[in-house]
């Protein structure tokens, strides 16, 4: 087992990461690049900076969204996040294992914090999970993964949790390590190729919402010549 | 805001089809709206054509590339949606209407769904699925505020709008705004209401003489006159049924002396393109660019009209020219710009009645006119009240996204796209109700009158035109000069 663990904290590790931030990379630039091409064949070109920048930073305020509809899930959904980003980051033991590799480290979070933080992660991604299930017009829309997010992100964060707080054996130790890496890793994975594009494709909304409604001049004719109707009555 | 979904028993008057059923038999299509008659052979693939058209000369394929890779399904937005708050039917959730059409394209036009329907065979586009979007896509009013509500960005009136495009591409499209726009680009009189042009003159010197009577001031409707500051494009229809404010809007040129015209070589605002087809979105707004030219105009002015405004103003820069087209500015606007240079003088006491206003969404969802037409209105009403929510968050009227032009949706519009209104209006306790856009005041005051609500719905500038003091070198008759004074409370 400690081979196994030892491959995937290390190589298996550096592949999902790469696949994970080429990922990211290439769905942001394809972005960047339609809104930029879309742009480009706009008719009217002049854009409302204002309202996009005020419209997109709304939702980065959260005090903002608990005020208006579902303030439940919003409080849930911001509360979860929080944890989810700042304890992967910040976990002493993970910001050592970066500075074993690549020799960079940064700030870390308390023993504390990181104990509460991820326990709240748990049972906010819980809660969210019963109000997607219990939510009539929620569990309506929800695809497969829109369940399964939830519960493969609650894998790391209850095995990291048993691992760092809870003193178990040292084989169920191993045991949990490994399932904490490895679900780790297929988060990665496909973090870019499921709705969890989110992360880096949110700031962008706004702009793409405000594009899209500047259409491109002189469509009429070429719509018509495309589908044989030049010429046709209304 | 907390409403109640509505009953069984309304339910059904509110979807009952009047269409007949030899009509839908024959055009294979169940939906509420008439259209005309249309190809019905292989409409799956004849969808996917238009929709492949448009894609590639338009927009819209950046917008659906990024809204199928980040749809949370978080359901905020059917908690603003007064469509689903009032039908309580799953299936007019926003999103779920977006995915209709979100799902075809991620099938048809992205890699991953084109592999994935190869390897399964399954999943091409069905008529029933068309069916469920001539439904779904003209249940929504197209009032854009569950856009505010939604995270990850996604625009469901985009979506919807691009909904009804492609669909129109195919034959589908209500019969009423076809029949219109048709009038309007093809037929003798140029416009939807199909005015001809000396029925238009005799309205105007009609209305010229009333407001002489009233007014004791020569107020004009100036005809064709080249060179103006202004040219002016109402919704046509306004001629007819919203004879006070247009004096409204006279009088406001009459006491300020700027040069504005209508044109007769064109002169409706109207733009049905907006509500179900880009193509004759852009040859309706290029007609109102070709005629402020031929009168060499300086700018557009657009009346009292949501729709038309936001159509003007957002797509005369796109189709005539991006920055050297001319400005396109709505009556509120210019009425507000004058008043705040002291060119005009209300009675502060004329109106005692409870009034509020009513946004129209396509003027204020985009934040463009909100607090204007308000200061306007405390200047001569001594009882204002606003209804919550309002401003870019305010509610349709019910009969937005060219649904009030058809008239058989108007038991849809009156107990299911107005229910929240309706509420509001009710909570609000107002007399009257102000609503600046021709679309709104149709469909606001068939809602009360449907609902039983006790209340008077107009426009700013007839309000106005109460209001409004003008200066004594203007009128005319002399005993009418101390009459048009403030009266001392
Ligand atoms: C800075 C980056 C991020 C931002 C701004 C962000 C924002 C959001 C927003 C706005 C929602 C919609 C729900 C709501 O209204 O609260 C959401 C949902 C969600 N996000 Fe993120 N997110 C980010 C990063 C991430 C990451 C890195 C993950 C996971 C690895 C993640 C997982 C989720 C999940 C699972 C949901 C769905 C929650 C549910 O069940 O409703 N997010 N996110
Ligand atoms: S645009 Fe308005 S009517 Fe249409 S789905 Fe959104 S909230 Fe409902």
């Amino acid at each position: 087992m400690e081979s196994w663990l030892e491959f995937a904290k290390g190589p298996l590790f550096r592949l999902t990461f790469a696949i994970m931030l080429l990922g990211l990379i290439r769905i942001f630039m394809l972005d960047i690049w339609g809104i930029y091409k879309a742009y480009r064949k706009a008719g009217d070109k002049n854009m409302p900076w204002k309202l996009v920048l005020s419209r997109g930073l709304e939702w980065f305020f959260p005090v903002n969204r608990v005020a208006r509809n579902r303030p439940f899930y919003s409080t849930f959904s911001t509360l979860f996040h929080i944890g989810l980003l700042v304890v992967p980051i910040f976990l002493y033991a993970h910001v050592k294992q970066w500075e074993k590799s690549i020799g960079i480290s940064w700030i870390t979070l308390p023993f504390d914090w990181a104990y509460w933080l991820t326990i709240s992660t748990i049972v906010f991604a819980i809660a969210l999970l019963m109000g997607r299930m219990f939510n009539k017009s929620s569990s309506f829309l929800s695809r497969k993964q829109d369940y399964l997010w939830p519960i493969l992100l609650l894998i790391p964060f209850i095995t990291g949790f048993v691992c760092a707080h809870l003193n178990v054996n040292p084989t169920y130790y191993q045991f949990f390590m490994l399932m904490h890496v490895l679900s780790g890793n297929l988060i990665f994975i496909l973090i870019p190729f499921t709705k969890i594009a989110h992360c880096v494709l949110m700031p962008l909304s706004q702009v793409v919402c405000t594009i899209a409604w500047k259409f491109p001049p002189e469509t009429d004719e070429a719509v018509c010549s495309t589908l044989n109707k030049k010429g046709a009555a209304v | 805001m907390n409403t109640t979904v509505i009953t069984d028993e309304e339910k059904q008057k509110a979807f009952k089809s009047l269409r007949k059923p030899e009509t839908i038999e024959k055009q294979k299509l169940d939906v509420r709206y008439h259209i005309e008659d249309f190809d019905v052979s292989e409409r799956p693939r004849r969808f996917l054509e238009a929709f492949a058209a448009i894609l590639k000369h338009s927009n819209y394929k950046m917008a659906l590339d990024h809204f199928i890779r980040m749809s949370a399904k978080c359901s905020r937005c059917a908690t603003t949606c007064q469509v689903y708050q009032a039908t309580g039917d799953l299936k007019d959730i926003p999103c779920y209407r977006s995915e209709l059409l979100l799902s075809v394209y991620r099938r048809h036009f992205t890699i991953g769904g084109l592999i994935k329907g190869r390897l399964l065979g399954s999943g091409y586009l069905t008529d029933d699925k068309i069916q469920e979007m001539a439904d779904s896509f003209w249940n929504c009013t197209a009032c854009k505020r569950c856009s505010l509500e939604c995270p990850s960005g996604i625009d469901h009136a985009l979506i919807t709008h691009l909904g009804r495009y492609i669909l129109s591409e195919i034959g589908i499209a209500p019969r009423a705004l076809v029949v219109s726009t048709r009038e309007q680009l093809e037929g003798a009189t140029k416009n939807t209401s199909a005015i001809p042009v000396p029925a238009l003159k005799d309205t105007l010197e009609f209305l010229e003489d009333d407001m002489f009577e009233e007014k004791s001031v020569r107020i004009k409707f100036p005809i064709d006159v080249e060179d103006t500051e202004y040219v002016f494009f109402p919704a046509v229809s306004d001629f007819l049924m919203e004879a006070e404010s247009l004096m409204g809007i006279a009088a406001v040129f009459t006491a300020t002396g700027d040069s504005w015209t209508t044109g007769t070589g064109y002169f409706d605002g109207i733009n049905y393109g907006l509500f179900y087809s880009d193509r004759m979105l852009e040859r309706v707004v290029k007609k109102v660019d070709e005629e402020t030219k031929r009168l060499r105009g300086k700018n557009i002015l657009i009346g009292e009209c949501g729709h038309a405004s936001r159509s003007a103003k957002y797509f005369i820069p796109t189709y005539c020219g991006g920055k050297d087209a001319p400005l396109v500015i709505n009556i509120m606007e210019y009425t507000y710009m004058v008043w705040k240079e002291g060119k005009l003088k209300f009675n502060p006491n004329i109106v005692t009645e409870k009034v509020a206003y009513h946004d129209p969404c396509n003027i204020a969802r985009q934040r463009w006119i909100i607090d204007k037409p308000r200061e306007l209105l405390k200047a001569f009403c001594k009882n204002y009240v606003e209804m919550t929510p309002s401003g870019e968050n305010n509610i349709c009227c019910g009969g937005g996204g060219g649904t009030v032009s058809i008239d058989e949706l108007r038991t849809y519009r009156t107990t299911v796209g107005g229910k929240l209104k309706a509420d509001q209006i009710r909570k609000s306790g107002c007399e009257i109700l102000v609503a600046p856009c021709a679309n709104c005041k149709k469909q606001l005051r068939e809602l009360v009158e449907d609902q039983g609500i006790a209340c008077e719905v107009v426009g700013l500038h007839d309000l106005i035109y109460k209001a409004i003091i003008f200066d004594d070198s203007l009128i005319e008759k002399e005993e009418a000069k101390s009459e048009s004074l403030p009266k001392e409370n």
